[in-house]
């Protein structure tokens, strides 16, 4: 889908930007050299579809991300998917231009070598291009911008509540009923909250599980909210997605600052909770 | 000598203050010594100790007491003491700052080293975060300021059509407080440095080692350089314009550094602000950041990036101007869109300043936040994607001579589309809350502030360097570095992106074992782009010294600086030049020449 919304896109953009191109208002040229513009912005046309198709392609093809373990992970990648589609079309129209420029205008050049068309871009190009640029803009603002900001805030339910600590340089896991974790187990499939602090007195951290794409930072004195529901079986012993990694610079141990992370059954959860309450 | 001079005053300076408050504080029953509060008094005495030994007393402040100020000398000597000339302060802020480039630019080699395997090879964790730290504000620093400092002061002036900047005092004021900056931060690394990065987040940067009052001394040291460098040129350009010169008629060169002024000048000092809180919350007990007294780590926060992201086009807007001023001579066409170029500089101005909160959105901020800014920082994309119309307009359908300075500033409109289109991923929330802060963020403001700012830098530094130096640099050697350097920089910082993704965080000395494959890849591209600039370094000082006589006019440029000779004579022009067309005026049928050297009215 998205694919064919920045298909589309492109193709009407190429084909506003090349009208605007020939339209532009230059002292008139003769015939012969018009339509070797024409040529050059034809050839330049179709190495920007390329380039666009190379592109997409390659933005289809990636898999960058790292086990996603949540749906917010999910609805993260799939923005970040929906943006490099959008990106193509305009690093495919920069890059023929670049290249097709490189390739077909150079000159030997020289302190007195002769000059190009005198086009300064006061015709219908620049506000061609600023209606076109604007609108991309106003997209991306909108969707997955504003829509997502939304999206990430709709849900404020949760099945449980989880304290996490920052301190310098590790992290504490308060579960109800007085457990304390330095690990932290969570149960597939139950939307957990996350309250999370640091120690007045101490600095900043920041809370960041890569498999569930999401980050708050821990203050001290303060204390910062934010939602995941597990969704995926995991541990971080095998998969380094699966860890709580502070991501706020807090001096001299912050690159050690992890917490390991396991997503567990129901089942599993409950005897990993009674065997705390035991000791 | 004057060197000399100035470090003995400085030292001096420096037992002074730091004896007198001693004395003070021995007499409240004290210790004598205590380290924060003593450096943030002897600090300040100490540079004025030094201002005075370079040649602040001998040039200017001996005129307030009746003397009479001394004469500059004509040599290589002059180039080592305060000295007003625009052209003397450029080339003194070029060679500062790449010294200090290729000073961080090791750092950053040191670390590539360390990060090339899990494990710590060369630091421990505390000696990391120095080397991180230094190498942040290191090139942080030459990011603000080389492009300005040294091609703003010697060219600017001269493609006016000025004599000189309009305070040619403050002007050298300005310079000499570089050296201090950057001799403080070298010391402050060598007593064990700071941990804070560049950034220096509270309650961090108040609970840390005493290497952070050293910081914070140098950087807002630095802020009063930034703003007295911006006052300088707003002035200079709006009162120093020849006749003719209208504002329509400006190089692009000198809008970008208009532009980067206006935001060095008004938005510095929120830094400096930050910086100082800090300061007093470490050395006398207030508590503007510590939570336990009242305090908010996210103030400081607010403050900081309300600088510091105005800052990255400080960096970017002077770089705009000189890449378009390149590609427009190098096309032999029109800057294309001119007047558009203007606006949307104007306009990354005006937007500059209402974006900082995007570096914030999982600070846990106000929710109501997020959405402002998030729209706000988007539209900046829209007169950016204007500087790229421009861009690919001049050199379409051109006469492109592609020597080393228009290879880079090639480079410079693909880097800076990466590093414009990877931003947006970082400006959308849902998005936003899993890169922020890893190495996906470091990937991105190399492409924009390397990529974008240091390559427009090097295509500067080729374009002008026969007209600066009088000599021409050696072309086979300028595209081994430019070969070398982008190749390289693509193979080292697109992969990051990447592992970024993946989950490695930046500003971690050490990484899961998971992440090796990729560091490895970094690493050993890194190194490949720390050779590139061997080359640099051996063109520049071999060219510089034994170059041949550079011609007044090499690239054949209409603009005023390259009209007379080279290097130019001491005050630039014997009469003041008339401007009788636009800077631009490649192919246009019957176009009059930009200026007019001779004949012209003097100015009041």
């Amino acid at each position: 889908m998205a694919v064919i919304v920045a298909v589309v896109v492109t193709a009407i953009v190429g084909i506003l930007g090349a009208g605007a191109l020939l339209l532009d208002r230059r002292p008139p040229a003769p015939a012969g050299e018009q339509n070797g513009m024409n040529r050059h912005l034809a050839v330049a046309a179709i190495l920007w579809v390329i380039f666009t198709a190379l592109s997409l392609a390659g933005a289809v093809a990636m898999d960058p991300f790292p086990t996603g373990a949540a749906p917010e992970a999910a609805f993260s990648d799939h923005a970040f998917r929906l943006m490099t589609y959008m990106g193509a079309p305009i690093l495919g129209l920069v890059l023929a231009g670049l290249v097709y420029s490189v390739l077909t205008f150079r000159s030997v050049g020289g302190a007195d070598a002769e000059d190009g068309p005198p086009m300064k871009g006061t015709g219908m190009v620049p506000k061609v291009w600023l209606g076109a640029t604007t609108a991309l803009a106003v997209t991306v603002m909108v969707s997955p911008g504003l829509t997502g900001l939304a999206e990430m805030r709709a849900d404020r339910t949760s099945d449980m509540t989880i304290k996490m600590t920052g301190q310098r340089w590790s992290w504490t896991a308060d579960y109800p009923g007085g457990i304390t974790s330095d690990e932290l187990v969570l149960p597939v499939n139950k939307r957990v909250k996350f309250e999370v602090t640091a120690p007045e007195g101490d600095v900043l951290h920041s809370f960041w599980v890569p498999a569930f794409r999401n980050k708050i930072d821990a203050v001290p004195g303060m204390t910062t909210v934010t939602y995941i529901t597990p969704n995926r079986i995991g541990d971080g012993k095998d998969d380094v997605a699966y860890r709580v990694q502070c991501a706020e610079l807090c001096g001299l141990m912050h690159a050690r600052m992890a917490m390991n992370v396991r997503v567990v059954d129901a089942a599993e959860y409950d005897k990993w909770l009674a065997g705390k309450v035991k000791k | 000598m004057p060197l000399l001079l100035g470090f003995i005053f400085g030292g001096v300076g420096f037992a002074v203050g730091a004896g007198l408050l001693g004395a003070i504080r021995t007499s409240m029953g004290l210790e004598f010594w205590s380290t924060d509060m003593s450096w943030s008094i002897a600090y300040p005495v100490a540079l004025l100790g030094w201002l005075a030994g370079v040649g602040g007393w001998k040039y200017w402040a001996t005129e307030w007491f009746g003397g009479t100020p001394a004469v500059s000398p004509k040599g290589v000597s002059r180039y080592f003491e305060f000295n007003m000339d625009h052209k003397v302060i450029g080339i003194q802020y070029g060679v500062t700052f790449v010294a200090l480039f290729l000073l961080s630019g090791l750092t950053a080699m040191a670390i590539r080293y360390e990060l090339m395997h899990p494990g710590m090879q060369l630091f421990n964790e505390d000696q990391y975060n120095a080397a991180m730290s230094f190498h942040g504000i290191g090139m942080v620093a030459v990011a603000v300021a080389i492009v300005m400092g040294c091609f703003g002061n010697y060219v600017v002036p001269i493609m006016i059509g000025a004599r000189d900047m309009a305070f040619p005092r403050i002007n050298a004021l300005s310079f000499w407080l570089v050296p201090p900056v950057a001799i403080t931060l070298v010391i402050a690394v060598l007593l064990g440095g700071w941990d804070t990065g560049w950034t220096a987040y509270p309650p961090l940067s108040v609970l840390t080692k005493s290497g952070q009052t050293l910081f914070n001394l140098a950087v807002t040291t630095f802020g009063v350089v930034s703003i007295l460098g911006g006052i300088n040129f707003i002035v200079t350009i709006i009162y120093e314009r020849a006749p003719g010169m209208t504002w329509g008629r400006l190089p692009i060169m000198v809008w970008g550094t208009f532009a980067g002024s206006i935001i060095a000048f008004f938005f510095t000092q929120g830094f400096a602000a930050g910086l100082l809180m800090v300061l007093f919350d470490r050395v006398i007990g207030t508590s503007f950041f510590g939570a336990a007294h009242g305090g908010s780590a996210l103030l400081y926060e607010h403050v900081f990036w309300f600088y510091s992201h105005p800052a990255v086009y400080v960096m970017v807007l002077p770089a705009f101007g000189a890449v378009l001023e390149v590609l427009s001579h190098m096309s032999r066409k029109p800057l294309y869109a001119y007047k558009w170029v203007v606006g949307a500089m104007l306009g990354i101005v005006a937007l500059s300043g209402v974006v900082w909160a995007h570096h914030m959105f999982t600070s846990g901020m106000a929710d109501y936040l997020h959405a402002p800014f998030l729209v706000l920082t988007e539209m900046i994309s829209i007169p950016t994607g204007i500087i790229f119309l421009s861009a690919l307009g001049t050199i379409w359908a051109g006469r492109l001579w592609v020597r080393t300075p228009m290879l880079f500033a090639l480079a410079f409109i693909f880097n800076f589309t990466i590093g414009g289109l990877t931003g947006i991923y970082l400006a959308d929330m849902p998005t936003d809350v899993h890169l922020h802060d890893t190495y996906f963020v470091v990937a991105h403001f190399h492409y924009t502030i390397m990529g974008g700012e240091i390559f427009a830098l090097f295509a500067a530094l080729y374009y002008w360097f026969p007209k600066m130096t009088g000599r021409e640099f050696n072309e086979t050697l300028g595209k081994i570095h430019f070969f070398i350097m982008f190749i390289g920089f693509q193979l080292t910082f697109i992969p990051m992106f990447q592992v970024g993704v993946r989950g490695m965080n930046r500003r971690i000395a050490d990484f899961p074992a998971a992440y090796e494959g990729a560091n490895v890849w970094i690493s050993m591209s890194g190194f490949l782009l720390g050779i590139s600039f061997i080359f640099f370094t051996v063109n520049m000082i071999l060219s510089w010294v034994r170059g041949r006589q550079a011609a007044a006019n090499p690239w054949g440029a209409s603009t005023l600086e390259w009209q007379i000779s080279s290097p130019p004579p001491e005050h630039n022009f014997d009469e003041i030049p008339v401007i009788q067309e636009g800077p631009y005026e490649y192919g246009v049928p019957g176009a009059t020449p930009h200026a007019r050297l001779t004949g012209a009215v003097k100015h009041a």
